[in-house]
């Protein structure tokens, strides 16, 4: 705005335009195209109509646009309900809406329209950014309100913006008090829209090659973790899972186990469960994946109590929820170092984890017959054939790639015979496939596999790029023990996570930058530490703010509160605050008033009591028959003297300055 | 911020709008703010937006930060009564109110406005001052005065929607104040009641024969009497004087407006009317009068101050407040 000149209206409406455009720009992220410069064109031709002086344009040529616009909406969305073309209906009308301001109410209209679009910004994100963001529209979209109620002069946009300031910081305490005390309902109200959760990515119940190499490329997050407990080593952190049993040649997916009973001590499916060793509580805050699977560090019992939600759980040992999870969940869980599960099982009832398509790799059924004999000649048992087989791993230089070259129909023969490159999934798969050759029982288990640790908040936050696969097998008398053939191979993906154990292509962006630090104590991994601090503690304090955690919060907080001390400190604060402010009245008061109120007090001392009513003429008179020594009496009746000229005289600026200067040193 | 208004000796007639004085509502747009932010919060909780919950409790802290400011945008204000000057019936009666801020923030688009008892809550008053920190403002609130008589001020409504506009705050005061409504002047009234040596050209042309000379003028001199060719010889300007014709035998002109003399067939608001235009008409012809008025006598004069005694009797005429 070069020309400051502008009159009071046109000012004003650049203002509201100004803040209309600052609640709708985040939404041109999602916008289709044509919407966003809908919105623009619109915005600017107001300001310039505003800038020009001309008139706004009339109903006959507004109302074909919007119309047209709304069949854009339609066109692009071919729906006109459901959120995304609700948003950009909303979005449309407000910049609409500045074009047909009339009356007053017009532009609390504006305002309130303003208001809305703000919240449905929240669908697409919720950073702290967009939080800053929030505040900062807030603070103009006020500015513009308080405008537009003057009714004489406007101050400065300045004044006008402290004075939205100081309103909204005197918001906020408020504000703080209800979002953390109001009464929290769990959503929805009423079913969502299809579209309201877009696709995320993440463990799903079936492993084909390459599910899992497009989850490594991944840097979401998928959970965070907090240890109440110390935590376990980095190569025993294993998050459990889906349970792949079914192989049909290509895909491994979940049999689809009978549902898991409550009440542990009384499994009648076959399912025992022993846990002993140190307990290890954690409390998990799963990002929603539009899955129901839940993960947990190995061993936890599948008794999960997820808020808000159903759980069960499968003979398998995995856990869900009956509803797929679009939000984050937060539960605790105890994992056990020590474990035994299904160590009584029924050999006989071992069939579905013995199971082979018919018809795939040769090869690799050739070698598991052959050291399902070997074993049976040696009377070894399952514990030395697993061993025999992750040496064998070891042994032949198997290669840890992202970017496994590409098999054949028999998978797991190209794998162990020809490239010996793979992923995770390759080698687990390709394990259990050999083990059930040799007739061990074995089976998939997927899920993450490490984490990182966060020096600043002590959370481990595990990504989609620690997505895992590793195998199970069935020793009888000891139960399903867990057999990572990736670790046998590549033993410092398990040790040290996934970005030391691949050579990474060339980074791009500032993401791929952070990834590429490993050094702990860098600033960069510190700054990169110190985001996710601040990013984990917006997620749990603000987006995750739910019922449950409020309740817990509200515990502590009377715990924390509830003793004589807090009480104390409140009411000391109270007297010191109200001490303050009567030290600010006191000083408020106008200077020569001030003086003869000394003054009197001073009076009172020698025993001259003003009467109600009585003026300082009368007062000196008096003062005269006090038996007081001769140059007090003098500065007195002087005193008074000026206190009546000060009071009562009309003097000009200079005098009175000069005089009341005099007043307060007199009585020194 | 919150703080009052500095208590200070209350000269009689003022009053300070207190916080219990001040009453606050929501306005239609505040409601429609409400319904807002309800609409918000379902729409937070539908969604599980963490900061959805945060911009719902923070627009409706604002709200509430807002009816705060909005009271103390009135609260402490001091009011006094101004200067209230007489006016003839069927003119508008102009009371001066004058707004005082003792306190340290300026109170801005401060509304008020007469509200006699009756009217509706909602009406827009007429007039918007701000008051800065300090600094006072006065206002003239105007309304009809139809009767003669003592008109006292109806009460003063100040309203205020500072800052926001969703809360309206309002306080009621009745100042202290009264004009005087003199009677409506009698449009088409007689010629004044001449009496004595009345001159061949009229009564306009009174004791003209007895032109004594000319004197220095003095405040009060009728404009018609001035020497205008003695001062045209020297005019003001250039160190002149100016001089008035004197006359002699002023007593040959006496005038009486006598309401005893009027024909007590008529109507008493008439024969009032009749006897202010009367007063009006000497004061513009400069015509020095004597007025009776029941018990009342003014000898013959001239000037503001008679003219308001003479006023000020037939306006209270028979009425609470004197004859």
């Amino acid at each position: 705005m070069k020309n400051l000149a502008l009159t009071r209206d046109k000012a004003d409406t650049l203002l509201l335009v100004a803040a209309a455009f600052m609640v709708i720009a985040p939404h041109f992220a999602h916008l289709p195209w044509w919407i966003s410069a809908t919105v623009c064109v619109t915005l600017f031709w107001r300001a310039l109509l505003t800038l020009r002086g001309r008139r706004l344009p009339p109903v006959w040529l507004l109302l074909p646009i919007a119309l047209l616009a709304i069949g854009g909406v339609w066109y692009s969305y071919r729906t006109l309900l459901g959120r995304d073309p609700g948003v950009a209906m909303l979005a449309l009308l407000l910049a609409f809406k500045l074009l047909e301001m009339h009356a007053r109410r017009d532009l609390f209209v504006v305002l309130f329209l303003s208001f809305f679009l703000l919240l449905t910004n929240f669908f697409y994100s919720q950073t702290i950014l967009t939080g800053v963001a929030m505040v900062a529209t807030i603070v103009v979209l006020l500015t513009a309100q308080i405008t537009f109620q003057y009714t004489g002069a406007v101050p400065p946009l300045g004044r006008r913006l402290r004075l939205a300031g100081k309103l909204a910081t005197l918001a906020a305490p408020l504000a703080a008090l209800l979002f953390v005390g109001f009464p929290r309902i769990q959503g929805p109200l009423w079913g969502m829209p299809g579209d309201a959760r877009g696709p995320r990515t993440g463990i799903s119940d079936s492993m084909a090659p390459g599910t899992m190499t497009n989850l490594a490329l991944s840097e979401e997050v998928a959970f965070r973790v907090r240890f109440l407990d110390p935590a376990p080593p980095q190569n025993r952190l294993y998050w459990r899972g889906v349970v792949l049993s079914n192989y049909d040649g290509r895909t491994w997916t979940r049999i689809g186990g009978t549902p898991y009973r409550r009440d542990i001590n009384r499994i009648t499916d076959g399912l025992t469960l022993r846990l002993g060793g140190s307990a290890i509580r954690h409390e998990i805050t799963l990002e929603g994946t539009q899955q129901r699977y839940l993960f947990t560090l190995e061993l936890t019992a599948p008794d999960l109590i997820v808020p808000g939600q159903r759980v069960s759980a499968s003979d398998e040992l995995e856990s869900y929820t009956l509803r797929p999870l679009h939000e984050r969940v937060r539960y605790t869980a105890v994992a056990h170092t020590d474990y035994a599960v299904q160590a009584d099982l029924d050999p006989a009832l071992t069939g579905k984890w013995l199971q082979l398509p018919p018809g795939f790799n040769p090869l690799t059924r050739a070698l598991g017959a052959r050291l399902h004999a070997l074993a049976g000649e040696r009377g070894s048992g399952t514990a030395e054939l697993v061993d025999a087989v992750l040496s064998m791993l070891r042994q032949r230089r198997f290669e840890y790639t992202l970017e496994p070259p590409l098999l054949g129909r028999n998978s797991v023969d190209d794998f162990l015979f020809r490239t010996r490159q793979g992923f995770c999934e390759h080698f687990a798969g390709s394990f259990v496939f050999l083990m059930r050759a040799a007739g061990v029982p074995a089976r998939v288990v997927t899920g993450y596999q490490g984490g990182e640790l966060n020096p600043l908040d002590g959370y481990v936050t595990v990504r989609q790029s620690d997505a895992h696969a590793w195998a199970e097998v069935w020793v009888p008398g000891r139960g399903w023990r867990r057999v990572d053939p990736t670790a046998a191979a590549a033993p410092e993906r398990i040790n040290s996570g996934l970005s030391r154990a691949l050579p990474r292509p060339a980074p791009f962006g500032l993401a791929g930058l952070m990834a590429l630090q490993n050094d702990k104590d860098s600033w960069l991994s510190r700054l990169r530490f110190g985001m996710n601090a601040a990013n984990n503690a917006w997620n749990q304090w603000v987006l995750d703010y739910n019922p449950e955690r409020q309740q817990n919060f509200l515990v502590e907080l009377w715990q924390a509160i509830g003793n004589w001390r807090t009480p104390a400190a409140a009411a000391l604060l109270g007297a010191l605050a109200w001490a303050g402010y009567r030290w600010r009245q006191r000083r408020a008061l106008d200077p020569v008033q001030a003086a003869y109120a000394r003054f009197c007090r001073h009076a009172a001392g020698l025993g001259l009591v003003p009467a109600p009513g009585e003026g300082p003429h009368s007062l000196a008179l008096r003062l005269r028959a006090l038996p007081l020594p001769e140059e007090r009496k003098a500065a007195l009746a002087e005193f008074l003297e000026l206190y009546g000229a000060l009071r009562y005289r009309a003097l000009d600026d200079d005098e009175r300055i000069r005089s009341a200067r005099r007043l307060a040193s007199l009585l020194r | 911020m919150f703080r009052p208004a500095v208590r200070k000796p209350e000269p009689s007639g003022a009053a300070v709008l207190t916080m219990r004085r001040v009453y606050v509502l929501p306005t239609r747009p505040g409601m429609a703010y409400a319904v807002l932010l309800l609409l918000m919060l379902i729409g937070a909780i539908n969604y599980t937006l963490g900061l959805g919950f945060a911009l719902t409790f923070f627009a409706g802290s604002c709200a509430v930060a807002d009816m705060v400011l909005t009271v103390m945008n009135m609260a402490g204000l001091r009011l006094t009564a101004g200067r209230a000057q007489p006016v003839f019936a069927g003119e508008e009666a102009q009371f001066e109110v004058q707004l005082h801020n003792d306190g340290t923030t300026d109170r801005h688009a401060v509304r008020l406005g007469f509200h006699p008892p009756g009217t509706p809550r909602t009406m827009e008053l007429p007039h918007a001052v701000d008051v800065p920190a300090g600094a006072s403002a006065a206002v003239v609130l105007t309304v009809p005065a139809p009767q003669r008589g003592w008109l006292p001020a109806p009460p003063v409504r100040l309203t205020t929607r500072f800052p926001l506009g969703l809360f309206g705050a309002w306080s009621n005061w009745q100042p202290d104040m009264r004009v005087l409504v003199y009677p409506f002047p009698e449009a088409d009234a007689p010629p004044l009641p001449v009496r004595g040596a009345a001159s061949a050209e009229g009564h306009g042309a009174v004791g003209l024969d007895n032109f004594a000379g000319i004197r220095s003028y003095q405040p009060g001199d009728p404009m018609r009497h001035l020497a205008w060719r003695q001062i045209a010889r020297l005019g003001p300007a250039d160190g002149g004087q100016l001089v008035t014709k004197h006359f002699d035998g002023g007593a040959v002109a006496e005038l009486l407006l006598d309401f005893g003399e009027l024909q007590p067939m008529l109507d008493l608001e008439l024969r009032l009317a009749r006897m202010t235009q009367w007063v009006l008409d000497a004061e513009g012809r400069a015509l020095p009068y004597a007025f009776r008025l029941g018990h009342l006598h003014y000898p013959a004069a001239l000037g503001d101050a008679h003219r308001a005694a003479c006023l000020r009797a037939l306006a209270l005429y028979g009425r609470e407040g004197g004859a």
